[in-house]
């Protein structure tokens, strides 16, 4: 599998489980990488609110970051409802949804902090809250049988970190919860996420041996 | 009689450990003869990039003169093989586990020469990963692999490891990022433009004077954080704990307007030196202890 072969992967399978995935994360740093900072914004998007409607400039300005890029051209005729990687560009347009997504992340979080006066914000409807054990499909307890399975000798050490971790993120929620506006208690909880995306990183290269 | 007794048992004493002498080095001999040396060499361009793949064992990495990469690689059976290849000017080397291997019989242990330019990348689940002398981005991770940098310059360290301790000496102009979920993390003459250990449970300790331009924070949720710090240190810091006790023994000139309320005790934020060269210090922890100390003169 290419580094090319393997960006494609990620739309089905964005964790970089699979056997082929793996054996090339195995000898890819930088795909590696792509992958881990993949897992952290999975694990640290879904606890933004989505509700609320970025400003229309944060719109504007990815559209901007986009066309400068040149990945935003004149839509062609194509049934294909995902970026080619027919170019040699194919791993750059991959980063640009990727891009998006934290920019729009970043948009949530700074209208957060804007008066509110200036925008109109819509009640949102109720965020379904999904369980710290299974977030961005990352399942705790599929890690541990993972490493259940490929070093028995580290279960108790992935356990018992992986419980702490957990801890973390409880902590830094409930530091986020009493004070949304704090800047460190949100920096806080987006550690605590690394962490966790840090805690799979490792036991993905730990099953690759 | 009792003396020719003393005398017999003295004798059967010394046989005895002249025997086990002669089976230890058997012993020592058989296991030296299972293990196998190779080397391997490759010429690369500047700036050229070394990755090193090794489950079990050490890996220690050096500079070396002249642009070329040496591996010295002793492994311990015929149960791993070394799997090396040049792909451009990068040197990618895997230890690849036949059937049957363990952390015994996989184990190998790599003496790297490279130039100091190069980009260092290292990964181990346990077993010791070395780095020194270098000038080249430096990037080791590993769950239990106890990691040591050491007079490193001007370049991008990144750590990561699980429960491994971590050991940073003499790291100047550095751009640091250490995460490590429980393992111990000591900095010792760490500078640099920016400076970061994030832990979970992990003890986090700096002994240093924290450079005179940089950003610098420490976060651990419940593992307790040292700083200690000569006199002479110029730092804006704010040192904050939501459950845990902060103490501060330098003495702080309080800032007039905190961003966010100081409650003794947990949190205290404060000057230290000259504001005008001064780096930015943030210590914080949710439960952990946070002690910020002064330096005794030498």
């Amino acid at each position: 599998m290419t580094c090319v072969e393997l960006h494609e992967s990620l739309v089905e399978n964005e964790t970089g489980s699979s056997a082929e995935q793996r054996a090339h994360l195995r000898s890819c740093p930088e795909c590696a990488k792509l992958v881990g900072d993949l897992l952290v914004i999975a694990c640290s998007a879904g606890e933004l609110r989505a509700a609320h409607e970025p400003h229309p400039r944060v719109w504007k300005s990815i559209e901007a970051s986009l066309r400068r890029e040149g990945l935003i051209r004149p839509q062609r005729r194509s049934l294909s409802l995902l970026p080619s990687f027919g170019s040699q560009w194919s791993w750059a347009r991959w980063m640009a949804p990727a891009a998006a997504l934290l920019l729009i992340s970043l948009g949530i979080y700074l209208n957060q902090h804007s008066r509110p006066a200036e925008t109109t914000i819509n009640v949102p409807p109720p965020v379904e809250k999904i369980p710290d054990t299974a977030i961005a499909g990352l399942n705790d307890n599929d890690l541990l049988e993972e490493v259940a399975q490929q070093s028995p000798a580290l279960q108790e050490q992935y356990a018992d970190n992986l419980k702490r971790v957990n801890e973390y993120i409880q902590d830094a929620k409930a530091i986020v919860d009493a004070d949304p506006t704090d800047e460190e208690a949100r920096r806080s909880l987006m550690e605590a996420y690394q962490e966790k995306a840090m805690l799979f990183e490792l036991a993905l290269d730990r099953s690759l041996q | 009689m009792q003396k020719g007794f003393d005398e017999f048992m003295g004798g059967r004493t010394l046989q005895a450990a002249a025997l086990s002498a002669v089976l230890a080095g058997i012993t020592m001999t058989g296991t030296l003869l299972a293990q196998t040396h190779k080397e391997y060499r490759f010429n690369v361009g500047p700036r050229a990039g070394l990755s090193v793949n090794n489950p079990y064992g050490s890996v220690s990495v050096r500079p070396a003169t002249g642009n070329v990469i040496v591996i010295n690689a002793v492994l311990s059976s015929d149960k791993v093989e070394v799997d090396n290849a040049l792909v451009g000017n990068r040197v990618e080397v895997v230890s690849h586990l036949l059937p049957g291997a363990d952390a015994q019989s996989g184990r190998i242990d790599y003496e790297i020469l490279a130039p100091a330019d190069a980009s260092v990348t290292l990964h181990s689940s346990s077993g010791t990963l070395h780095a020194e002398k270098l000038q080249g981005d430096v990037s080791m991770e590993g769950a239990a692999a106890t990691v040591e940098v050491r007079d490193v310059t001007n370049a991008h360290v990144r750590v990561k490891t699980l429960n491994g301790p971590v050991t940073l000496t003499n790291v100047q102009d550095g751009h640091v990022e250490v995460d490590s979920l429980s393992g111990r993390v000591m900095l010792r003459s760490v500078n640099g433009p920016f400076v970061q250990v994030v832990s979970t449970s992990g003890e986090i300790s700096y002994i240093g004077d924290f450079g005179d331009h940089g950003d610098y924070r420490f976060t651990s949720h419940s593992g307790n954080i040292e700083a200690v710090v000569p006199d002479s240190t110029s730092a804006d810091v704010t040192v904050r704990s939501v459950r845990g006790e902060v103490h501060d023994d330098i003495h702080l000139q309080p800032k007039q307007h905190p961003s966010f309320p100081i409650k003794e005790g947990v949190a205290f934020v404060g000057t230290m030196g000259r504001a005008a060269l001064s780096s930015t210090v943030v210590l914080r922890s949710f439960s952990g202890k946070i002690h910020l100390r002064k330096r005794a003169a030498e």
